[in-house]
């Protein structure tokens, strides 16, 4: 395990320099560029204030807003990880092919990738939070969900790995993941208040989420300047360290053999 | 030092006819059903014995599909092997498909730099060879255009500038040397002599067998995975020319 990690770190010019060229690549020959990134959150929660703030009643867009984009960045930091994840091997079949490195950099190309996305809508929380209350409290708050970020994106690369294996060894891996993350979107309190499925009698739904807990997590801070209570952070962090060993047992088991399965 | 010892190597590839496993074909195997795509198994590599000390230059032949290109995969750490022990030592450097790996969006310039990365370099040791490789492949201004926009034998000049740059122990060579124009396969072939010179030791597998004679000092002979004969280059070389004779003097059966 020393050795594998080792060697990850011997080899990260290489695989830093993917993920800077899979940055280029994805706004390689658009007017606004990077711009997007920054674009395309902002967009989706004016587009979900105007959808959701009417239909759920007069949520002030305020305070609706900010909980809006942070639930969003999480959202999709997570399903881009795991969705993109599921290629990241087959991305990588050249390399395979050629050079025997560590597996696991392959994984790393695509949440790195991932997390620089997050980092920016994150920014843009704060920014957002500073503008419309008028105090720079979501700036100190920070620091303290530095360690739920770092959580967070071991959690983000564990299941990018353990979608990787399954999508090279599974084809309709990607498909399924597609069609689970959809029905897991319209359970994630992101869009409504988790208020709405308690009442529903589907707390538990909420309990056994960690995109919600996450979401709590990391919002809570920044928004009420509260700390979650430790159950939210046990219980994140108990998923996050059962997925990681998940990925790593993964790794060892598999990534001699992958290369048969390309 | 660095050194081959390959013992009793064998490698068997697993395959399926239709290469993806979907999910529905793993449920009906599991029932008992006659699957449509079964497995079926490919002995790449059989019992190969191959010991190769410092400053030995081995030349690899057979005819195609015979499994060299997988034996020198396997010397890479590519295939791990299905049986058998396999031992390199010293840093490993593989001339395979030379064009696999180029980053078709990105410019020459940056390839060198992607591609330098995977071979192991650092961005401070790529900085002092970063101007020889460009001035080897002699592509000037082109270095700053996309590399899908390249053509077959520019690829082939600024993939063969990035790999033969470095300063490998072993060196690994997949029948690169065949390619590019008259002017390139000279050029080239001097910096392959210079780098076999540095390298401590090299397999090589190729179908020119005047270079297999130039270039190697021994040489081995694979057929459908096993190693036929070894020896000097010559003596093999002598040798498969004439098997390749009778082969075709006696008519295939009807």
């Amino acid at each position: 395990m020393i050795q594998h990690v080792m060697a990850t770190w011997r080899c990260r010019h290489f695989w830093l320099s993917l993920v800077h060229l899979d940055l280029r690549n994805r706004y390689r020959r658009s007017v606004l560029g990077i711009g997007w990134s920054l674009l395309h959150p902002l967009a989706m929660t004016v587009v979900f204030c105007i959808a959701f703030g009417g239909i759920l009643g007069s949520q002030d867009w305020r305070s609706f807003a900010p909980k809006l984009l942070v639930g969003l960045a999480i959202w999709d930091f997570m399903k881009s990880s795991i969705i993109f994840g599921c290629d990241a091997f087959i991305r990588g079949e050249a390399y395979i092919r050629q050079c025997p490195l560590p597996m696991s950099i392959y994984s790393l190309r695509i949440v790195l990738g991932t997390f620089i996305h997050f980092l920016i809508a994150l920014a843009l929380v704060v920014v957002a939070l500073i503008t419309l209350t008028g105090t720079p409290d979501a700036l100190y708050a920070l620091p303290t969900i530095l360690p739920t970020i770092a959580m967070l994106s071991v959690f983000c690369w564990s299941i990018a790995t353990l979608a990787a294996f399954a999508h090279a060894y599974f084809h309709d891996t990607k498909h399924l993941i597609e069609v689970v993350s959809q029905l897991l979107f319209f359970l994630t309190p992101i869009m409504y208040p988790p208020g709405l499925l308690e009442a529903k009698g589907l707390g538990w739904i909420v309990e056994i989420n960690p995109v919600a807990h996450f979401i709590v997590l990391i919002g809570q801070p920044l928004m009420e300047g509260k700390i979650p209570a430790p159950e939210q952070y046990l219980y994140a962090g108990g998923l996050t360290v059962a997925l990681f060993g998940l990925a790593c047992g993964a790794m060892a088991w598999l990534q001699k053999r992958l290369i048969f399965q390309l | 030092m660095a050194k081959i010892e390959l013992k009793d190597v064998s490698l068997t590839f697993t395959l399926r006819k239709a290469v993806r496993l979907s999910l529905k074909e793993f449920l009906l195997n599991g029932m008992f059903m006659n699957s449509r795509n079964p497995l079926v198994r490919v002995p790449a590599l059989v019992d190969v014995d191959l010991s190769v000390k410092d400053g030995e230059r081995i030349g690899v032949i057979g005819h195609n599909g015979a499994g060299k290109s997988t034996l020198l995969k396997m010397l890479a750490g590519v295939y791990p092997p299905t049986h058998g022990t396999r031992l390199v030592e010293g840093k490993i450097c593989s001339l395979f498909d030379i064009t696999l790996g180029f980053e078709p969006d990105a410019t020459g310039r940056e390839n060198i730099m992607y591609r330098a990365y995977l071979q192991g370099e650092t961005p401070r040791t790529l900085r002092p060879k970063q101007k020889q490789i460009e001035d080897f492949s002699e592509l000037g201004d082109f270095l700053d255009t996309p590399v899908r926009y390249y053509s077959a034998g520019m690829a082939v000049r600024l993939a063969f500038s990035i790999a033969t740059a470095i300063e490998p122990e072993v060196l690994l060579i997949d029948e690169v040397l065949s390619v590019g124009d008259l002017s390139f396969q000279n050029k080239a072939g001097q910096r392959m002599k210079d780098m076999m010179a540095n390298a401590s030791l090299m397999v090589m597998v190729s179908h020119d067998l005047g270079s297999i004679e130039k270039l190697c000092t021994k040489a081995i002979w694979l057929e459908h995975g096993r190693v036929v004969a070894s020896g000097t280059a010559k003596e093999i070389s002598a040798m498969y020319k004439q098997s390749v004779r009778d082969e075709v003097k006696q008519p295939v059966a009807a």
